[in-house]
């Protein structure tokens, strides 16, 4: 054992070579010790979920920055870090991923371009966002600006999908979420749009709410024009319903009784409310023309065209504010149509029977007051008295043998005298016109069924 | 550790082999010896070196050469032993042999 101690005290010279192998080993391996380890650590932190990794080696010792989006997350990375084999020490660069106070994030949409930005909880979910987004609008350019931050509301992710929903339905526009609070401004793409975007906000997540949603729609247009020489009412635009379709195509052949109405209308939702209200007696004002258009653009109605004669160009932009339902905008640009030449008696007689056989003046059932669907028959009528100023004319009531004669008798009286009134707000002298009623003494056609009756209700003019 | 013997076994079994160089002729060499001196000096110094590795006092890169060094001294040390304890068996057959 003592000679073993003596020759060890003679192993220094080989540390001489020991030392320079240490130096080369040193030279040559500490590059690639430190790549290795940089690769290991890396691969140690692939699952866990961080924001700007870096990860670099100093011999074994790992300098590790990263964000995490939460304390476990955090503790977790620094843990599989520590763990990968060969890393001597951790330096801890990391911290978690900043709180967004408040929460926002936003969809922009250019026409050609659709920009993502503000905040998203997680990259999985921005990942997730963008693909959706892809889905929506393909072919679209996608620009990712979003950043990460802590803070997002709960089901974030199915609100900010359903808002990326709704911007395909736009031609411009921006969607904002700021924590809870969805906001939305914009033009819809298609009519009908905005109302589709509503709809679906409706299934926004709970929590979240509407603070404003200011998309606008292309304006619900709704046109009529009509054409004298074509003897033609075209109607194009949209309208809201079948129902409402229906609506305006039986008033339209009640008003326009000599044209042929022309239906080019689609239907649409996203008209303003209150369109029919709106239609119908814009409807009738044009039906008081001789020639004229009808334009409405949401809750802008814009009449134009020639009255028949000075009165009813009056009576129209009278009409304007009270016939109209509130919050719409009519203006009228109404002129008068040259007053025709004057024509002998009979003629005029003549003029009233062609009017007569193709309409009627119509009444409200058992009463004596006019229609408004006959109201441009009776301005042709009107017209057609105005053409013959030295006539006296006869306006004679009639009914059907419903009912009891002095009913009859009196309904046929008041109905003729409410003609003749009209007549005399139109400017006609009263004493050219005698109101006389019949009741059903003078029917024209059997009284054994409704449409016997229907002809034997009637007004007819005498010329003399 | 194992990462440290796996990465650099090359050069570890050269420490090794040049351990039991260095302790087969240190049995027949007349080098000088070490004092029992300096013995203790380097002792000191080894002792402070490995305390230093344990406790990881290093950085980088410094901390790093300094395990590798000192790993390195480990099969150094071995293969000196080995060398000399064979060196020793084999001389002591010869001279019972003459």
């Amino acid at each position: 054992m003592r000679g073993f101690v003596r020759w060890s005290s003679k192993w220094w010279p080989g540390v001489v070579p020991l030392v320079l192998f240490w130096a080369i080993a040193a030279w040559n391996d500490t590059t690639a010790v430190e790549a290795d380890l940089t690769a290991k650590a890396a691969a140690a932190v692939k699952g866990i979920v961080l924001d700007k990794v870096k990860i670099a080696a100093d011999g074994r010792d790992i300098d590790f920055a990263a964000e995490a989006f939460s304390e476990e997350g955090r503790h977790g990375a620094l843990t599989a870090v520590a763990g990968a084999p060969g890393v001597r020490l951790v330096i801890d660069d990391t911290r978690l991923v900043p709180e967004a106070k408040p929460f926002v994030w936003s969809a922009q949409r250019d026409v050609a371009k659709i920009t993502l930005s503000g905040n998203a909880p997680l990259p999985a979910v921005k990942g997730k966002l963008m693909d959706i987004a892809r889905d929506q609008v393909k072919g679209i350019e996608i620009s990712d600006q979003m950043g990460l931050a802590r803070g997002a509301p709960v089901n974030f992710e199915d609100a900010a999908a359903l808002l990326i929903g709704q911007i395909g339905k736009l031609k411009d526009g921006k969607v904002t979420i700021s924590d809870s609070s969805v906001s939305l401004s914009g033009m819809a793409r298609d009519l009908g749009g905005r109302e589709a975007v509503a709809a679906a906000l409706k299934n926004l997540p709970q929590g979240f709410s509407v603070a404003a949603n200011d998309v606008k729609a292309p304006p619900y247009i709704f046109q009529a024009n009509k054409d004298p020489v074509a003897v033609t009412l075209t109607l194009s635009g949209y309208v809201p319903d079948e129902n409402v379709h229906a609506i305006i195509l039986g008033s339209s052949s009640r008003k326009f009784f000599s044209e042929k109405v022309v239906d080019n209308l689609k239907t649409s939702v996203g008209a303003p409310p209150g369109f029919v209200n709106a239609v119908i007696p814009a409807l009738g004002v044009l039906s008081r023309l001789s020639t004229g258009t009808l334009v409405m653009s949401d809750r802008e109605v814009k009449i134009s065209g020639d009255a028949l004669y000075d009165a009813a160009a009056i009576q129209i932009r009278a009409g304007l504010t009270k016939d109209f339902p509130r919050e719409w905008q009519v203006t009228a640009d109404i002129s008068v149509r040259p007053a025709a030449a004057p024509v002998d008696a009979s003629v005029c007689q003549q003029l009233f029977s062609d009017l007569l056989s193709k309409t009627k003046i119509r009444f409200l059932t058992g009463r004596a007051t006019l229609d408004s669907d006959s109201t441009g028959l009776l301005d042709h009528l009107v017209e057609t008295a105005l053409r013959c100023p030295n006539a006296t004319i006869e306006i004679a009531g009639h009914t059907d043998s419903d009912g009891e004669d002095v009913a009859n008798q009196s309904l046929s009286e008041r109905r003729a005298q409410a003609v003749l009134d009209y007549f005399v707000k139109a400017g006609l002298p009263a004493d050219r016109f005698t109101a006389i009623g019949y009741g059903s003494t003078k029917p024209v056609a059997s009284n054994d069924t409704d449409d016997g009756k229907a002809q034997n209700r009637r007004i007819e003019f005498l010329v003399r | 550790m194992a990462y440290m013997i796996a990465f650099h076994w090359g050069w570890l079994l050269a420490a090794l082999v040049l351990g039991f160089c260095m302790g087969w002729v240190a049995v027949v060499t007349r080098a000088r010896s070490v004092s029992k001196r300096w013995m203790i000096v380097l002792s000191v110094l080894a002792a402070a070196l490995v305390a230093a590795a344990v406790l990881q006092v290093v950085p980088g890169r410094f901390g790093y050469w300094l395990d590798l060094l000192l790993l390195m001294f480990v099969p150094y040390l071995i293969g000196c032993a080995i060398g000399t304890q064979l060196r020793a068996w084999v001389v002591m057959r010869a001279m019972a042999r003459r």
